[in-house]
């Protein structure tokens, strides 16, 4: 078991290293440089032989290697450098932004899946034939609902409208209410459309007719046996979805004015602040290892059939 | 300033019926309201501002940006102060100043018993400490020259309150230079950071009438007002402590959260607000304010680098197929008023060349044939095997410019020459913009109330829109203008008023003939504030000033 730990851990170290290298290749190739696009700027109306002493100022021109080799030991020690854009340390921006998308993320991804497994329930549960297709067919209009245009509306409804909840200057919980709400609906939709599709799947299944001969209710089938088989692959898939939540996080951040990571990336890919976009990017590729890395471990507490061949490895 | 009430007398007429019949005030009531014929200014209270985007680096100097701007402009004083309506250099910090003949001594006498909220005397020493690092830039800490102060040598302080300058050469936008928002005073500690650090708001200790409090980086500002303030400029009517007592910036990116938080009373001002949404907030009862940017007009300029655009007859024929009024009318408002010249009628030296930008399709089309530019099979202008296609990228920060370029599309199209409309992420977007090659044609604009911004828009080494050799651009061939030049030289450095503005009027003749631009619109700031915001004020260029802004109750 510890083996099978550490060498996770070690293609968790690989996949960052990779991640970073990946991107400073990337960000390297685009044209033009964040001290480019704040310099030349035509408000600070700079003369070339200026912009000429800043790029040295910033060591902008020296050699890729040198940049490599030189970012990649500041962030070993957790220098993350500083963002040239906002004018300020890359390690404060992070610091100041993710607890808010921490919060959002979580509970998005809380308020999905109590939304999927409801869904997924009532599908399940429900007698009519027409009401489980038209719960069925939910998933795919929440995914089809542009974000951009839901946070819109809601804004428009709640705040506005019928002025329940300020938009400007709410409190902290008040503030996240919509925004929950808004990220909520495209994540829930995967979600509750795999749990369904599983749920159909494993009913088909030999042992599910064998509980019933024996005697099971329905509800009783579905809780014992039902539910425990489909929550496995609805699993893989919620590990994946975080990606989903950072990218929902962009637009959800961008419409609510919420400071958040999804925002600064945004505002940083635009104004190419490098040194921003790396950090983000390897906090992100951390999240997504560390995350990834649970749903693994998780899987032999949910599957004992997995614990059994995993002791036979160790 | 054109605080533009198009309704204004449709909505003081609803309050007039509002107030006879109570009841029906209630629908209008939140909007209108708080009659001319208001007592004194109340003080206190919290004004709700909201950003469209968040401040970036606040070293003065960096004030041009708007959202800076609208920061600096509370929590630092100037030198001077220059009148918004009579764009008169009036006394601030300095009490008085003196300038020499040809523009190369001024000596500033500076106000006592004004001091920065770090408590530190602002006097003689730190002036020259400010101006030195203005001036000269500091490389060390990296911090850049400032784009309004020319030829700059170097400071003495002649005693604790009187301080002199030196110019290498002769520089008379100086004083108006000492008004402006990049020349915002700050405390030495300020001045001792280097550029990376003063992206934080609360480092940027100023003298001014409100303090920053405190910051959430990227969302929030709140600005307390300073108790003690006591030296606002001096011809001002309202002197003491501003009358608010806080400010709350809130960086809102989403126009239509700005607008309806505002008209939703969640928000007292918003800024930048688009032509199109302007009606809806008035119809309200909100009010829209449009303070001109007094610069270079919103114009199209050639990069004559490109052979294409080489040819004087080509970009005059360009210039007469614009139909700026279709353009105004089509996609702005009154607020936007149709450029006359290649600067706005609010800036000092304004010429009207009106008669020279006609819209004349025939004229264009005989240009373009005179050229050799014949129009072919597929409709478009071709010569020597090469077709009249151009390219110009969109620049974001322009209202409403990709349609404005658009339809400039569409209406060069009528006399065979395509334009391409491009958009691009800012990195592209900047390195393509320096190739004539690639950017032909650009959006160019810039806000200033002396004639000098035409110098900082045009001249090689500074925003180089033309892009000449020698400027920021590795591009370029063999473009070189040295008429221009010359003439942008001695409008930057004549000491003589009364002649800097003929040469003012010279270069803009002189930009037009050549038809280096096209002058579409004169570019507002464009805010909308809550009536029972009063006294809301801009300085000569539309940033907000909140020294005199106070609440009257809301009912």
């Amino acid at each position: 078991m510890s083996r099978y730990v550490i060498g996770r851990i070690g293609q968790a170290a690989l996949v960052l290293w990779a991640a970073f290298t990946v991107s400073f290749v990337l960000l390297q190739a685009l044209p033009g440089d964040a001290i480019l696009i704040k310099f030349l700027n035509p408000e600070l109306g700079l003369g070339p032989e200026q912009i000429a002493d800043i790029r040295a100022s910033y060591a902008a021109d020296s050699p890729l290697v040198v940049q490599y080799v030189h970012t990649v030991l500041n962030f070993l020690t957790g220098n993350f450098g500083y963002s040239i854009h906002a004018g300020v340390p890359v390690g404060d921006l992070i610091l100041a932004n993710l607890p808010q998308t921490l919060w959002l993320a979580s509970l998005g991804f809380l308020l999905s899946l109590v939304v999927a497994v409801t869904l997924a329930a009532l599908s399940a549960l429900s007698p009519l034939s027409w009401l489980r297709s038209v719960i069925q067919s939910i998933p795919a209009l929440f995914i089809s609902t542009p974000v951009f245009w839901l946070g819109i509306l809601l804004i428009q409804i709640f705040s506005f409208q019928l002025k329940l909840i300020p938009i400007i200057n709410p409190g902290p919980w008040q503030a996240l209410i919509l925004p929950v709400l808004t990220l909520a609906v495209p994540i829930s939709a995967p979600l509750a459309q795999i749990l369904m599709r599983n749920i159909d799947h494993v009913l088909t299944e030999p042992f599910v007719a064998v509980a019933r001969a024996k005697g099971a209710s329905h509800r009783w089938v579905l809780w014992r046996h039902v539910a425990r088989n489909a929550v496995l692959p609805t699993l893989t898939i919620a590990g994946i979805l975080f990606g989903e939540l950072l990218a929902g996080a962009v637009v959800t951040e961008a419409v609510f004015g919420l400071n958040g990571l999804g925002g600064l990336t945004q505002r940083s890919v635009n104004d190419q602040d490098i040194a921003v976009l790396q950090a983000i990017v390897v906090f992100s590729a951390a999240a997504f290892v560390l995350i990834n890395l649970t749903v693994d471990l998780l899987y032999p507490v949910f599957d004992p059939r997995l614990r059994v061949r995993q002791g036979a490895a160790a | 300033m054109t605080r533009r009430s198009r309704s204004r007398s449709k909505v003081g007429l609803a309050t007039l019926i509002g107030a006879t019949f109570l009841t029906g005030a209630s629908l209008w009531g939140s909007g209108t309201i708080a009659a001319d014929a208001q007592g004194a200014p109340v003080k206190g209270g919290t004004l709700v501002y909201l950003e469209q985007q968040a401040h970036t680096n606040l070293y003065p100097p960096a004030g041009g940006f708007y959202p800076n701007g609208g920061i600096l402009n509370q929590i630092t004083d100037k030198l001077t102060y220059q009148n918004p309506k009579t764009l008169e250099i009036e006394p601030w910090i300095a009490e008085s100043w003196t300038v020499n003949a040809d523009a190369t001594e001024y000596t500033f006498k500076i106000r006592k018993g004004v001091t920065f909220s770090d408590g530190t005397p602002l006097d003689a020493a730190a002036v020259a400490k400010n101006y030195d690092t203005f001036g000269r830039g500091n490389k060390e800490l990296k911090l850049p020259i400032s784009e309004v102060i020319n030829n700059y040598d170097r400071s003495e302080i002649i005693d604790p309150q009187t301080v002199k300058f030196y110019f290498k050469k002769p520089s008379p936008g100086f004083l108006q230079g000492t008004s402006v928002i990049g020349s915002g005073l700050v405390s030495l500690k300020t001045l001792a950071l280097p550029y990376e650090a003063l992206g934080d708001a609360t480092k940027i200790i100023g003298s001014g009438p409100f303090v920053v409090a405190s910051e959430t980086l990227g969302r929030e500002l709140t600005l307390k007002v300073r108790a003690d303030y006591n030296w606002g400029p001096a011809k001002l009517e309202h002197q003491g402590r501003a009358y608010l007592d806080e400010i709350k910036y809130i960086v809102t990116p989403e126009d239509s959260v700005r607008i309806g938080a505002l008209v939703a009373g969640q928000a007292d001002v918003i800024r930048q607000i688009q032509a199109y949404d302007e009606k809806q907030v008035e119809d309200e009862g909100y009010l829209i304010y449009a303070p001109s940017t007094r610069g270079v007009n919103n114009s199209v300029v050639f990069r004559p680098d490109n052979p294409l655009v080489a040819d004087v007859r080509v970009r005059r024929a360009l210039l007469h197929a614009t139909n700026t009024d279709e353009i105004v009318s089509t996609l702005f408002s009154d607020n936007y008023p149709k450029a006359t010249s290649i600067i706005a009628k609010t800036a000092s030296g304004y010429v009207d060349l009106s008669p020279k930008l006609s819209y004349d399709l025939e004229k264009a089309k005989a240009l373009l044939d005179e050229a050799g530019w014949k129009l072919g099979t597929n409709g478009r202008r071709q010569k020597d095997g090469q077709t009249l296609e151009l390219s110009a990228y969109e620049s974001l920060p322009q209202p409403q410019n990709k349609e404005t370029l658009q339809l400039v599309a569409q209406q060069w199209e009528k006399i065979g020459v395509k334009l391409n409309v491009l958009t691009a992420d800012s990195g592209s977007a900047v390195v393509n913009n320096l190739d004539p090659a690639k950017a032909p044609v650009s959006p160019a604009m810039v806000g200033r109330a002396d004639p000098d911004v035409i110098k900082s828009q045009y001249y090689p080494t500074n925003r180089n829109v033309l892009l000449q050799k020698g400027g920021n651009s590795d591009k370029v061939r063999s473009f070189v203008d040295e008429k221009l030049n010359a003439l942008l030289d001695r409008l930057a450095s004549e000491p003589d008023r009364a002649k800097r503005l003929a040469v003012a009027g010279e270069v803009q003749n002189y930009v037009v003939d050549q038809a280096y631009a096209i002058p579409i619109f004169e570019e507002p700031q464009a805010f909308a504030a809550a009536p029972y915001v009063k006294g809301v004020s801009f300085e000569a260029v539309g940033r907000p000033s909140f020294y005199n802004t106070w609440l009257a109750p809301r009912r």
